[in-house]
């Protein structure tokens, strides 16, 4: 019930937040009258950069959903994963290398490359040292995030010019949502829409997966392929989230944790949850980013890293008392 | 002789240069139980899983009902075998439900989990979670799970190792009346007497190879069990049946036993 809630609570704070700070009552009364030109620029500038912050924060729940699934550990996320800093790897060398497809279609393949690359590339170095540990993993997307910002940030050194923004890349890679147009809104979240449907189509294997592998095979699964399909699914999920709203942490982890609070583990009940959960926390994460310091705007992956983080530390500590 | 659920034919399972399991040929039967034993590392939890089909044999054959074991569909071998794992540890912290429930939804229906929960006598633990289980209510709810789609092949890997007394005995009971409503049933034993009391025959292995395949009075009897386990066992016959006492340790040319 708590999770159905947050959307509206961030759309609405979303709506309230920003330069211009609203009361609940001033943002009602506006969108209740749409003549007024405050209301006008509440609905074309407010009100989408909202929608598209939430559809942002679900697909990162989602991610985090099924990465949490696919590792078994509760501690994978699309940023600690490395597959978020994969998926902005693979934009900014979009972004930055002269490619002769159109930007457009070359931001999400790059992208959804990156990140299912980095992604096989934790799992793989995990299973070396400790197949689905906590510590191992972990470790594992350290290095390979640390490794994937050094590349970034060389790309970003070696190949921008006069002719790109240096520090429309940097704001991106901090992570932040720009205002879309409406037909880029509608994309989005159809977008969105199917990313919740392919994740929902991965709800039973993820459940058989928790079982531990011999058990999910005995009970019928193809673990190595359902693992491959999952990686790769999760993958074109954290893609769109980079694609749109840079590198944004811990959205992908505080989301299916206080999912899995209220409405236990079992994917077909967490997944919509983990993503109603996501989309409210970003938007409310947004606002706050714009309202802080107005009139400049905080990036929104350094909001949701003050909240993440000491999110992070506590399921760490809950972790390292479980064994 | 009862049909053969499943036949194992010269089956073997190589790691790199070692041969975990080598040219195991036997039979299981509708209504019985059988036995596997051996000293650690004898390849008892790998002949398991090659007859439950999670791993594939490199040399030999399994047949399930005399079809190639490697040919059924993952979703119909998952409801005809019943697979009980040594360790059984989720990731996640199910309800008794949701995991009972996961086990009959590979039977493709999950109807009828309070019935199976009433047969397997745990409706009351349905609402509680994993973790607030005693290890006796987790055996209980992951046998249940396992036997809810009524497999015809149940196969079980040293399940009774983190047991007490009276939970082994609850859970071979419940591996017993599996096999008497009509499965074969395949367990791996470290207690021997247990496995005498409960197993109708009894494979002993060693090194990956079947040394003997015999009935349980028999094997108990059997000088080879002293030979592969490295004691001298005292046998004692009891109105129940043999009883094994391990009272030393075999030295370099000791004579084998009578």
């Amino acid at each position: 019930m708590i999770a159905w809630l947050l959307p509206p609570l961030g759309l609405l704070a979303g709506l309230m937040l920003g330069a211009v700070t609203l009361t609940p009552a001033e943002a009602l009364a506006l969108l209740a009258d749409p003549a007024q030109p405050v209301a006008q620029l509440l609905l074309q500038w407010r009100l989408p950069r909202v929608l598209a912050a939430g559809c942002v924060g679900a697909l990162l729940a989602l991610g985090g959903t099924v990465f949490q699934g696919v590792f078994r550990n509760p501690l994978a996320e699309p940023y600690l994963l490395g597959s978020a800093g994969g998926a902005a790897v693979g934009a900014t060398v979009a972004l930055l290398v002269a490619l002769p497809l159109p930007q457009g279609l070359a931001l999400p393949v790059f992208a959804f490359c990156g990140a299912w690359a980095a992604t096989w590339l934790v799992l793989a170095l995990a299973r070396l040292a400790d197949g689905t540990s906590v510590a191992a993993l972990l470790l594992a997307g350290v290095a390979v995030a640390a490794l994937l910002g050094a590349v970034r940030s060389f790309l970003m050194l070696a190949l921008s010019d006069e002719t790109v923004s240096l520090q429309a890349v940097l704001a991106w890679s901090l992570g932040g949502v720009q205002t879309p147009s409406w037909p880029e809104l509608g994309l989005l979240a159809a977008l969105t829409a199917a990313a919740l449907l392919l994740c929902r189509g991965l709800a039973r294997g993820l459940d058989l997966l928790g079982l531990g592998e011999a058990m999910a095979e005995s009970y019928g699964l193809a673990v190595r392929r359902f693992v491959g399909l999952a990686v790769l699914a999760g993958a074109f999920v954290v893609a769109i989230s980079v694609v749109w709203g840079g590198l944004v942490g811990f959205v992908g982890l505080m989301a299916p944790h206080l999912a899995r609070w209220t409405s236990g583990p079992l994917h077909a009940r967490l997944l919509p949850r983990a993503a109603a959960i996501g989309a409210g926390l970003a938007m409310l994460c947004d606002g706050a980013a714009r309202a802080l310091l107005p009139p400049a705007e905080i990036p929104l992956g350094l909001v949701t890293a003050a909240i993440g983080a000491p999110f992070f530390l506590l399921v760490l500590a809950r972790e390292a008392r479980r064994g | 002789m009862a049909e053969a659920v499943l036949r194992a034919e010269g089956v073997g399972y190589r790691l790199g240069a070692r041969a975990l399991v080598a040219d195991v040929a036997l039979e299981l039967h509708t209504g019985e139980v059988l036995g596997l034993i051996g000293p650690n590392g004898a390849g008892k939890s790998t002949l398991l899983r090659l007859m439950a089909g999670l791993l594939r044999p490199t040399a030999g054959a399994l047949h399930l009902h005399g079809r190639a074991l490697d040919s059924f569909p993952a979703r119909e071998r998952a409801r005809r075998i019943g697979y009980l794992p040594q360790h059984f540890a989720p990731h996640w912290d199910y309800t008794a439900r949701e995991l009972l429930r996961l086990g009959l939804e590979r039977g493709g229906d999950p109807s009828g989990l309070e019935a199976v929960a009433t047969r397997h006598d745990i409706t009351a633990l349905l609402p509680r979670r994993w973790s607030s289980l005693s290890g006796g209510e987790r055996a209980r709810v992951l046998a249940a799970s396992v036997l809810a789609t009524r497999p015809e092949l149940v196969l079980a890997d040293e399940a009774t190792a983190a047991l007490d007394v009276g939970q082994s005995l609850a859970l071979m009971r419940r591996l017993r009346a599996a096999a008497q409503a009509g499965a074969a049933v395949a367990v791996v034993v470290h207690d021997l007497n247990l496995a005498v009391a409960w197993c109708d025959r009894i494979a002993l292995l060693h090194q990956g190879r079947l040394q003997a395949l015999a009935t349980a009075p028999a094997l108990a009897e059997d000088p080879r069990l002293d030979a592969v386990f490295g004691v001298v066992f005292e046998r004692v016959r009891t109105q129940a049946g043999w009883m094994l006492n391990a009272r030393a340790r075999r030295c370099e040319g000791d004579r084998e036993p009578p």
